[in-house]
């Protein structure tokens, strides 16, 4: 008997024909257990209530979707386990180019026609590969980073490794970045290059780099990506990033617009896109933007309070303070237990503004943990905004010197100094620019210690 | 924004879908009757084959042509075509053999590469007497695919340069590494006695 036959396969394809002919040829290799999804929700519903051993998915699934952002949603959603195997089907050469290029690639693509012999071929290397990163992806989901480390180290220089070359040091550098050790992954990520210029090790340098705050040297990385691979579109969302960091928040929104006509039903992006636009001041876009999020983004748990959170916050940009009320109100009770410190402070923040009556109190309640807590930039933008409004000018000046001070002072600076002028106090903004510099060059200035 | 590129491989990527489905019905009815219809399926694949390769030619002649490079297996490569051609050729009476001595992965375009190595046992076994042979092995820091056959050879060196050879190398050529480039040689005087196709890819 095959060892398919205990196997449970999914195929994924919005064809009825091809559905079939999927089905027959997973058949005739032994399977008895096949699924079928018609299309992108009923796939992502089948694979969250039974994960399936081996799924088989089209590349095109029609309603401006694709089979890659199905899997960057399962692994997004963590819904697909290391041990599953993920094959994508393409009547397409261009995928290959989309494989060639991107960080995130199924266990294999294979091309239509193909014949049963050809798909167990296939499945068997897939299966071979799995069983020799077996351990390595036990450590991996425990996020036990040394251990996974020391595995592919072992098996980098084991003769059983040599056909995995390269997906040991691709793994090595992941799980170095996951891992927060961003030097050691720009390294790994540089010695693949050595190897060859595959284009996501190159943005594995430039994403490294960026975690290092290295601006300059991040950008000029992804650029060259960019330039070279047009299709592939996570760089793209990396050099948005990287220029929301730099401060360039309408190149950054230029970017992600383009990409996003491509990719229209891709609300991950959308979210990048609304966020370059708040940060570029575009506050009708910001708004349509993520109205559009949390309308239409119908994956169970993928509208998040910080979603809602994000649609308020351009709508009280565009002055619709009935609609960022609204908003704010229709959280659920649930929802608002569960808020982090950042969300509750731009929650009140938000709300003191849009509805002052409730939002004053609970705004209030919060200060002093919005004087001495660390807060994330755009937690600090909103308490900014609502304390200058407020005329508590300690607040909002704590709130910019931290923000000047922080790593993602570019990011932060265009919105806070827009609030300072709005309540006249431009050249209190600058004083605090000055003290923030000075107190930099003093302690650049300073002695190291020695070694 | 339909170029005529999108054009072609919307229609390519109709037909073949149309020709995988033909092939599903081709399985299905081996396994209900019991019969081998291998070569129904092989006629199929060739008819997908032809018409990757057209839109293949068309993309790689473009001035902005980029293959697609990943790690590619040399020893799964090597067996993917072994089943791609080896019962179509020993339908013919011609035994295909082969060694592959290289067990690392390799930088390189598999889809095209497969492709070009198929077209190359095809070539060989429409010439050979009774034997086609494919080896890949490494020389020093190169990759070295051939496929010998024990044929007449080529009646002229180099031969006519058709399209199918034109975008071979072309296709050699855009694998590029470190400085170095790929090439395609054809020779006759194999070890096979017949003609020897080579391709080297850094």
């Amino acid at each position: 008997m095959s060892e398919y036959a205990k196997k449970r396969f999914l195929v994924i394809d919005d064809q009825p024909q091809a559905r079939d002919a999927l089905r027959t040829i997973a058949q005739t290799i032994g399977a008895f257990a096949v699924e079928f999804a018609t299309n992108y929700q009923d796939a992502i519903y089948r694979i969250r209530n039974n994960v399936p051993d081996i799924i088989l998915c089209d590349y095109v699934l029609g309603e401006g979707r694709s089979g890659q952002q199905l899997l960057e949603e399962l692994r997004r959603f963590n819904l697909l386990a290391d041990e599953s195997i993920f094959m994508m089907v393409t009547g397409e050469q261009s995928y290959e180019q989309v494989v060639s290029a991107v960080e995130l690639v199924p266990d294999d693509y294979i091309i239509k026609p193909f014949s049963p012999d050809k798909l167990v071929l296939r499945l068997d290397r897939i299966m071979a590969k799995k069983e020799f990163f077996k351990e390595y992806y036990q450590e991996k989901r425990k996020k036990e980073y040394a251990a996974a480390l020391a595995i592919l180290e072992a098996q980098r220089n084991s003769e059983a490794g040599r056909p995995y070359r390269f997906e040991i040091l691709r793994q090595r550098a992941e799980v170095l970045l996951n891992s927060g050790d961003s030097e050691g992954a720009e390294q790994a990520y540089r010695g693949i290059l050595e190897n060859y210029e595959f284009p996501w090790a190159r943005a594995g340098v430039a994403r490294s780099l960026h975690r290092q705050n290295k601006l300059s040297e991040a950008r000029s990385e992804i650029d060259r990506v960019v330039a070279s691979t047009p299709h592939f579109f996570d760089a793209a969302d990396l050099k948005a990033n990287i220029c929301m960091a730099q401060g360039e928040h309408a190149e950054a929104q230029q970017i992600l617009d383009d990409v996003a006509k491509k990719t229209p039903r891709n609300y991950q992006r959308k979210r990048l896109l609304a966020e370059a636009a708040t940060l570029n001041g575009d506050t009708e876009t910001a708004c349509a933007i993520m109205a559009d999020v949390v309308a239409n983004d119908t994956m169970p748990g993928a509208v998040t309070p910080e979603d809602r959170l994000a649609l308020a916050r351009s709508q009280v940009d565009a002055n619709d303070l009935i609609s960022a009320e609204k908003t704010l109100v229709g959280l659920k009770e649930s929802e608002m237990q569960n808020l982090d410190l950042d969300a509750q402070a731009s929650y009140a923040a938000l709300l003191a503004i849009s509805s002052p009556g409730r939002g004053k109190p609970r705004f209030a309640g919060l200060r002093p943990a919005m004087m001495s807590a660390q807060l994330a930039t755009n937690s600090r933008l909103d308490i900014l905004r609502s304390a200058l409004a407020l005329g508590d000018h300690e607040l909002a000046d704590h709130q910019a010197k931290a923000l000047l001070e922080g790593e993602e002072a570019k990011r932060s600076f265009g919105a806070m100094r827009k609030q300072y002028a709005l309540h006249g106090r431009e050249q209190d903004f600058r004083n605090i620019q000055k003290r923030v510099a000075l107190k930099r060059i003093h302690h650049d200035e300073a002695p190291k210690p020695s070694a | 924004m339909h170029t005529l590129l999108d054009v072609l491989a919307s229609g390519v990527h109709d037909a073949k879908n149309q020709l995988f489905v033909a092939e599903s019905l081709i399985t299905a009815a081996e396994t209900q009757y019991g019969v081998e219809l291998g070569e129904a399926r092989y006629a199929i694949e060739a008819a997908a084959t032809r018409l990757s390769r057209t839109l293949a030619a068309y993309t790689l002649l473009r001035e902005d042509a980029q293959p697609a490079i990943t790690p590619v297996i040399v020893a799964d490569l090597c067996a993917e075509v072994g089943l791609d051609q080896k019962k179509h050729l020993a339908a013919a009476g011609i035994e295909l053999s082969q060694s592959c001595s290289v067990v690392d992965e390799w930088p390189l375009d598999r889809d095209l590469v497969t492709d070009m190595l198929n077209n190359a046992i095809q070539n060989a076994g429409r010439h050979a007497r009774s034997r086609v042979h494919l080896d890949a092995r490494l020389d020093a820091g190169w990759l070295v695919f051939s496929v010998e056959d024990d044929g007449p050879g080529f009646a002229t060196l180099p031969p006519a340069c058709g399209t199918g050879l034109t975008v071979a190398h072309r296709l050699a050529f855009l694998h590029r590494r470190q400085g170095r480039e790929g090439s395609l040689q054809l020779s006759n005087g194999a070890s096979l006695g017949g003609a020897r196709f080579e391709l080297r890819l850094p």
